[in-house]
């Protein structure tokens, strides 16, 4: 009897654990100071109008809106729905990041073709952008001011984020890099780019707070789908698939890390 | 009321496990589903390069999660395989610095981007992407030790050149899971192009080895 009682109590703390939230700082180099000013005129906040009107207008080959996607919240509700995903979705029966519900949407409600889709998802440098990138920030940005914190009600939910870790500290390929070799110290850098301390609280926080985000030196939207992909790349590994579960469990695990952080997108990155 | 009260824990108390932090899957199970991932989530111009996704002894031994650290008996044998996989070259381990200079400041190579294999002649020695190189070289990443008057602290002797060596072919014959490449042992490099960064950090004169 005496094991429940002290199992329930280590349980509860356990629990408890889960709605901290660190308090966040200011960091006050240089380099921050110019992202800030860049921050406050970001060409990135005109995708958000382009989101919008491919969110409520008519597209693909079934002439329909997303209007009736649902990102959690219900169908149409967007209101801070990209601060609670990943999250378990009943009727594909998957855990999905903003990137592959929406995939999904455009499939099932609008018939795109999922090949399509991903083909067109990332936009090249320079250009106009995509349809997914502006969609993904739109969305995103109906969640701005709103704290990121995922669900880990489901099993699935418990399951990818814990195979996000995994995947986190997993080493391989012919450099011997997983994601922890350059994301898991402070004030470290490639070359001259600032790296994200993100087994840290305060830099996972800034991964799960500004994407998507502007790209300086692609004139375009990137999402976090984008972000993993050009990572997997620089590692000497294979292509990570769009929408794959591999990257929905690294997203996970990131989001979860740094949950409790306010979202403000589009971010702006170099 | 006590007594109900216990009997109420009792009660609740799968519950509480249900939707608490006893439910997250075990190592195992993780593994195994975080290594399925894997295996279906990325494409590739060709099989063969997909086989970069598969984990050697070593890499699995070394992909710690979080804050467990390696055994005794883990280290030891991360060691022993490095120590196993080095090769030498057929002529002297020093090469030419010039040619080194120029590989450590090479970040390109054996990428995978949109069903193409990066194509160079020779990959690059990355070198400049982790560690300070010659003294005033702004552009360095420091994520590894900084490598400015290497040769200049340690000399240029044999035993220098063969440790310089070994420690680029396989560091972890030294350093067991550190976040530096084994980049002899994976083919990223080749024994010969390892001599001229040999060369390029002990020769006396190399870029690395002077005062600003």
């Amino acid at each position: 009897m005496r094991m429940n009682r002290g199992f329930a109590a280590a349980c509860l703390a356990c629990c408890a654990t889960w709605g901290t939230v660190a308090a966040q700082d200011k960091a006050g180099d240089g380099l921050a100071i110019g992202r800030q000013m860049l921050a406050e005129d970001n060409p990135g906040e005109l995708w958000i109008e382009q989101g919008k009107a491919l969110f409520h207008g008519l597209h693909g080959p079934r002439k329909a809106s997303l209007e009736r996607c649902d990102f959690g919240m219900g169908p149409g509700k967007l209101e801070g729905a990209a601060a609670q995903l990943p999250r378990y979705f009943a009727d594909t029966d998957k855990v999905q990041d903003l990137e592959s519900r929406l995939l999904t949407c455009m499939v099932q409600i609008q018939g795109f073709q999922h090949e399509d889709i991903v083909k067109r998802a990332v936009s090249p440098a320079g250009s106009n952008g995509s349809d997914v990138e502006a969609l993904a920030l739109y969305i995103t940005s109906r969640s701005n001011g709103m704290k990121m914190n995922p669900p880990l009600s489901h099993v699935k939910e418990r399951e990818t984020y814990k195979a996000g870790e995994y995947l986190f500290f997993r080493r391989s390929g012919q450099t011997d890099f997983g994601c922890v070799q350059c994301h898991g110290e402070a004030n470290k850098r490639i070359r001259l780019q600032d790296l994200l301390h993100m087994t840290d609280k305060k830099g996972a926080q800034e991964v799960a707070s500004t994407w998507p985000a502007y790209r300086g030196g692609h004139y375009v939207i990137r999402t976090m789908q984008w972000r993993l992909y050009d990572c997997f790349w620089q590692m000497r590994l294979p292509e990570l698939k769009y929408g794959s579960d591999t990257s929905i469990a690294l997203i996970s695990y990131l989001h979860h890390q740094g949950s409790g952080v306010m979202i403000k997108v589009p971010g702006f990155k170099r | 009321m006590r007594k109900s009260w216990m009997k109420g824990m009792l009660l609740f108390a799968p519950a509480l496990i249900a939707v608490g932090c006893a439910s997250y899957p075990d190592e195992a199970t993780t593994r195994g589903l975080a290594e399925k991932m894997v295996s279906t989530d990325f494409t590739a111009p060709t099989p063969a390069l997909l086989n970069r996704l598969v984990q050697d002894r070593s890499q699995q031994i070394c992909s710690k999660i979080a804050d467990a650290k390696l055994t005794q008996e883990e280290a030891a044998e991360v060691v022993k395989l490095a120590r196993a996989s080095i090769r030498y070259p057929s002529g002297g381990l020093v090469g030419d610095w010039k040619i080194g200079d120029k590989l450590a400041h090479n970040g390109a190579g054996s990428r995978i981007q949109r069903g193409q294999l990066e194509k160079r002649k020779e990959n690059g020695g990355l070198c400049q992407n982790c560690h300070a190189l010659a003294p005033g070289e702004i552009n360095v990443g420091n994520i590894g030790p900084s490598l400015t008057g290497y040769g200049t602290q340690r000399g240029n002797s044999e035993p220098v050149a063969k440790l310089t060596y070994e420690r680029i072919y396989n560091g972890w014959a030294y350093a067991p899971c550190s976040n530096m490449p084994r980049l002899g042992a994976t083919g990223h490099l080749t024994p010969e192009q390892i001599t001229h960064l040999v060369a390029y950090l002990i020769d006396p004169q190399s870029p690395i080895n002077q005062k600003k």
